[in-house]
């Protein structure tokens, strides 16, 4: 056991990376940022709609989507991967509803039927094929990633000049483009997702934001899957979203908490998988559930400090009528 | 049966043989009503009447088996932005991270295009309906923290917020205190005064003749339809409330095929 | 008629399944001749190895059968509860939240004691609970926000576990790889054992407390009331629920034990609407599901036995959705048009009724042509429906095939449709305020299906009036028992609006 955790050298865990180590840091610590930040963002709209475990079940059933494409096109360039992921996100909303509106099954089976199911072809499909022949994605991969072989990829060239590695500013681009959406579409966001009835009583077609928001959500997902992998990917959906909603009420307030998550979670992740020898990606996660336990912990003693306060300061005087009763 | 592209006219609402199924059974079953414009109509019935049914099948949120609808003539599709919706307090999440004045402006919403953000107009508007409503030093508030008949007034100034010339309202006097209750009261008045259609669900039988111009009784089917004082006799009464029909709700129920 | 908390029926279910334990048990007795590892076996056949399978030969092979049979019957004892409640995804956050405790056990033995990777995962997966509990009342998070942060934060906790253990020596022989998706080749028989007592103890604790579990599966409330005390219940069905994950794990992999939870529960539900059925059909599909996984796991060179258990699962529910004697889709479908064909027969009688009484019943037969203009169709459709009506002998056919006339049958069932419809009307416009223009759609809908009793019920209710709004005679039973159209005498045979119609009744 006393083997399990190798010894601290500060030197070693803490300076090294951003001194002789500084490349491969900053594009890995970059990665799991851009990660933590995009699925963070999307994550909170999850959490609004009470879907986080939707996005869960996305997350799995991708990875049949990314083996049939890769199969069927026979590359594994970024256009065939979205295209995969892409249906696969569709044809999971589409068959959980399936199931649900046309028989009795109600929606939490529905939903663990559908992509267990679609998880467990897709996984025997890699399975066969990596004893078939050698395959871009390897089953390991799917479930924690790795982010660490970003630093190992062919860098992604705009003309002559070099970007960086080619999943890293896929990502970035993919965090970009959903950064302007939702600011564009921020307001329709949010009525859709507070107040469904009279989204549509105004017109809106609230359909079509659902179905957005879980292509969103896969093409996302599919970007981050190689570096994280499926599980943690649900990880990022909801972790930092629940640091941030525990934290503030207002939606802006919320997605900014979300993204400084993200970040502090990418770098001291990154330090403590140095340090453990582990997944980095797994790492990234614990840290940022740690996070989220101080913030829940903080949330309750401060409630409760202002409690012990507030009754000290009844004690000395009547409490007015008109005081506005707490929401329970 | 659809009802081909009407001419804009006067009449806030028209309903013909509207049906509702729910499952294969039917809570709506061939209403037919015209209401008249400028008036305040309360729409009772026993639980389970279809009240609240009514209002969204009007609106388009719930599916008809028959009939249909036209908002001012011409179909509700057409003419949303004429109908200003209250819809009932338990359907949205109050946790949700907006304050007041965001709940207001999204009644803004229908008018601005998609990716439009709220112009300095909109958010006038918004702050004078929070006035109206005595809401406005609560603006900034979180909506989780408010009373009953608050967050009842916040949905109502969203609703003021649409600018519309017909109101639905879905039971906005359940669970709120008496100083909510008279502003409301006063509001809808203040709405008939400009010309305002209001039809309003309304739970409590012995409010409904002295809040309402005109009475709308229903259960399953349309029972009656007029002023309040004639339509609210001990003969309807007995008819909405009584069961008399009970030969017509069996059949009708038989309509959705037996039990699997 | 058995009520349903009276587990008569159960009773035989169970005594049927403690059978199928004790028998599947003895297997398990420990042998004295050395075990043979699944690696060792070299049959290259698909043939031999199935046959190899099947003949149970070798040690290994044998509890890799047994281990999936028990947790078949595990798994779906305890899914049928989960799909009734609703807790489909808690036992997907559950069975994610195991993997800490499993990587805790086998650092604690340092091997793959099944014994301490047990102890392990119930513990991390009680504290999971535990957590999901916590955050959902001292917080204002959801249920599905609080399941997933259990579901990721202990998952990550327990990759890094993992990874770790990959480092240290002997480390990448720990095994542990397997319990990801899961390898019932790997199964020892102390896993055996465990899965063997963790099935008899959820068979022994349902049998028990049948009448229990059920009501507070259904009503908590009501339960609550009648002096149940509902959260001990709810606390031992996670307890068996942790068992049965944790037990199952090696053979089906965290990530898909959730799957064997619900999969075969929820074609049960769709195939039955009894909770002791249910149980029944779920395990029996578990069992059948783990056999196959099992079974391909092993022809096909140890692919991971996990996702083929699981599509094995999945076979059967849509089997179960679509094909379902009560509930399927395409029951539902059968049902649907068979009752529109009914519903069309029907229309054509009564066309033909109508069109003999605008003649007061002279003449008997009616031909095509009648029959097309008066439904405004043409002759081949006409043709088809008296030829479907002939089937069902309801009329027959003249020679020439142009004309029809009622059998018996027919003119009975001719005369009730109208009967209905006239009766309808009537209804509908003095009892019940109709407009006038809804009162014949109305009645061309509800003439389908009023029942015998409803009819009564409308005659009274109308005092038995002879005619309908518009004036037409409504069929009275004398007329149905009469076996065929009778030519009507002038006076009291009334067409469209001749005469004035009786005073309305009130």
């Amino acid at each position: 056991m006393k083997d399990l955790i190798p010894p601290f050298d500060f030197e070693q865990v803490m300076v090294a990376p951003w001194t002789t180590g500084l490349e491969g840091t900053i594009w890995i610590v970059l990665m799991g940022a851009l990660v933590g930040i995009a699925c963070g963002i999307i994550g909170n709209f999850l959490l609004l709609r009470r879907m986080a475990l939707v996005g869960d079940a996305i997350s799995h059933s991708i990875l049949l989507g990314l083996i049939l494409a890769f199969l069927i096109f026979r590359n594994a360039g970024t256009g065939v991967m979205f295209l995969g992921a892409l249906l696969s996100g569709v044809a999971t909303v589409a068959i959980i509803e399936f199931i649900h509106k046309q028989s009795r099954v109600k929606i939490d089976a529905a939903i663990c039927i559908a992509f267990t199911t679609l998880f467990a072809i897709g996984v025997t499909l890699v399975s066969a094929a990596e004893t078939a022949g050698p395959v871009h994605i390897d089953a390991e991969c799917v479930l924690y990633g790795e982010i660490g072989f970003v630093i190992f990829e062919p860098p992604a060239k705009l003309g002559n000049v070099v970007l960086g590695p080619t999943s890293v500013v896929r990502m970035a681009i993919v965090t970009l483009l959903l950064l302007a959406a939702v600011i564009l579409f921020y307001k329709e966001l949010v009525i859709t997702s507070f107040d469904g009835g009279l989204a549509k009583a105004m017109g809106m077609r609230t359909g079509l934001w659902h179905y957005g928001l879980m292509v969103a959500l896969s093409l996302v997902v599919v970007s981050a899957f190689e570096s994280v992998g499926a599980v943690l990917a649900v990880a990022m959906l909801i972790v930092p979203a629940m640091f941030g909603s525990q934290l503030s009420n207002r939606l802006p307030v919320r997605l900014v908490l979300t993204s400084l998550h993200a970040i502090v979670s990418a770098v001291l992740g990154y330090h403590l998988a140095i340090w453990l020898e582990c997944s980095i990606a797994g790492a990234m996660v614990v840290v940022g559930s740690l996070l989220f336990v101080a913030a829940w912990f903080g949330t309750m003693a401060a409630a409760r400090w202002h409690h012990s306060v507030s009754k000290a300061e009844q004690t000395g005087r009547q409490t007015p009528d008109s005081l506005p009763m707490t929401h329970s | 049966m659809k009802s081909s592209a009407g001419t804009e006219t006067d009449i806030p609402l028209e309903v013909h043989d509207l049906s509702v199924a729910y499952h294969k059974k039917p809570v709506l079953y061939g209403i037919d009503v015209q209401i008249e414009p400028g008036n305040l109509v309360g729409i009772v019935g026993p639980n389970g009447a279809g009240k609240s049914t009514l209002i969204k099948a009007i609106m388009g949120l719930l599916p008809l088996t028959s009939g249909w609808v036209k908002v001012f003539g011409k179909s509700y599709k057409q003419n949303c932005s004429r109908v200003g919706y209250v819809p009932q307090r338990e359907s949205v999440d109050w946790d949700f991270p907006v304050n007041v004045l965001d709940v207001v402006l999204m009644g803004r919403f229908g008018r601005l295009r998609l990716g439009q953000r709220p112009r300095a107009h909109d958010r006038h508007v918004a702050m004078e309906c929070l006035e109206k409503v005595q809401m406005l030093p609560y603006a900034r508030r979180q909506i989780g923290n408010l009373s009953g008949g608050q967050q009842q007034r916040v949905f109502l100034a969203r609703a003021l917020a649409q600018e519309s010339d017909l109101y639905l309202m879905d039971e906005p006097f359940v669970g709120v205190d008496a100083a909510t209750e008279a502003a409301i009261i006063t509001l809808l008045r203040e709405l008939k005064s400009r010309d305002k259609t209001v039809l309003v669900v309304h739970h409590d039988l012995s409010t409904a003749k002295e809040y309402f111009d005109q009475l709308l009784l229903l259960n399953m089917r349309l029972i009656a339809y007029g002023r309040a004082e004639n339509v609210f006799t001990p003969e309807i009464l007995q008819t909405t409330y009584g069961g008399r029909l009970n030969i017509l709700s069996e059949v009708v129920q038989t309509l959705g095929g037996p039990r699997p | 008629m058995s009520s349903p908390f009276h587990p008569f029926t159960v009773r035989s279910h169970r005594w049927l399944l403690l059978a199928l334990l004790v028998a599947v048990g003895s297997f398990s007795l420990p042998e004295p001749a050395a075990a043979a590892r699944i690696s060792d076996i070299t049959e290259t056949n698909i043939v031999d190895r199935a046959v190899r399978f099947f003949t149970m030969q070798d040690r290994s092979l044998r509890y890799a059968l047994i281990g999936s049979l028990l947790l078949g019957v595990s798994c779906g004892l305890m899914g049928a509860f989960l799909v009734v409640r609703k807790l489909a995804l808690m036992s997907d956050s559950l069975s994610h939240a195991v993997l800490p405790g499993v990587a805790l056990g086998f650092l604690w033995t340092m091997t793959k004691n099944p014994f301490a990777i047990f102890i392990g995962a119930t513990i991390a997966g009680l504290l999971g609970a535990g957590v999901v509990q916590a955050i959902r009342s001292t917080t204002k998070q959801k249920e599905d926000a609080s399941l997933g942060f259990v579901l990721a934060a202990f998952y990550a906790v327990g990759i890094c576990l993992m990874t770790m253990i990959q480092n240290l020596p002997g480390g990448s022989k720990s095994g542990l790889d397997k319990f990801m998706f899961g390898q019932v080749a790997a199964l020892s028989q102390d896993d055996i054992l465990l899965l063997g007592g963790v099935t008899l103890l959820a068979v022994l604790l349902i049998f028990i407390f049948y009448k229990e579990f059920l009501l507070t599966s259904f009503d908590p409330s009501f339960a609550r009331s009648a002096g149940l005390p509902t959260q001990i219940f709810h606390y031992l069905l996670m307890l068996l629920l942790a068992f049965s994950i944790v037990a199952s794990l090696q053979a089906v992999g965290v990530i898909l034990v959730a799957a064997m939870l619900v999969i075969p529960a929820a074609s049960a539900y769709l195939l039955t609407d009894r909770m002791g059925w249910m149980l029944m059909l779920s395990a029996i599909f578990g069992m059948c599901s783990g056999a196959v996984g099992a079974f391909f796991s092993f022809v096909g060179r140890n692919l991971p036995t996990g996702p083929l258990m699981v599509m094995a699962a999945a076979v059967v529910f849509v089997l179960a959705l679509f094909f379902g004697p009560r509930h399927g889709i395409f029951a539902r479908w059968w049902r649907h048009r068979s009752r529109s064909k009914r519903i069309q027969r029907e229309n054509t009688l009564k066309a033909i009724y109508r069109i003999l009484e605008s003649e007061q019943f002279l003449d008997q037969s009616v031909s095509l042509t009648e029959l097309a203009e008066h439904r405004r169709e043409t002759i081949e459709e006409a043709s088809h429906q008296l030829h479907d009506l002939k089937q069902c002998g309801l009329v027959t056919m003249t020679a020439d095939r142009q004309s029809s006339v009622f059998t018996p049958a027919g003119w009975q069932r001719a005369c009730e449709i109208v009967r209905n419809h006239r009766l309808w009307e009537l209804y509908l416009t003095n009892a019940a305020n109709y407009a006038s223009d809804h009162v014949h759609e109305d009645a061309e809908r509800i003439e389908h299906v009023l029942g015998e009793e409803m009819v009564r019920k409308l005659e009274r209710r109308l005092q038995f009036a002879h005619r309908d709004p518009h004036g037409k005679l409504i069929p009275s039973q004398a007329d149905i028992q009469s076996g065929g159209p009778t030519p009507r005498s002038s006076e009291a045979a009334v067409g469209y609006g001749a005469g004035p119609p009786e005073e309305p009744l009130r």
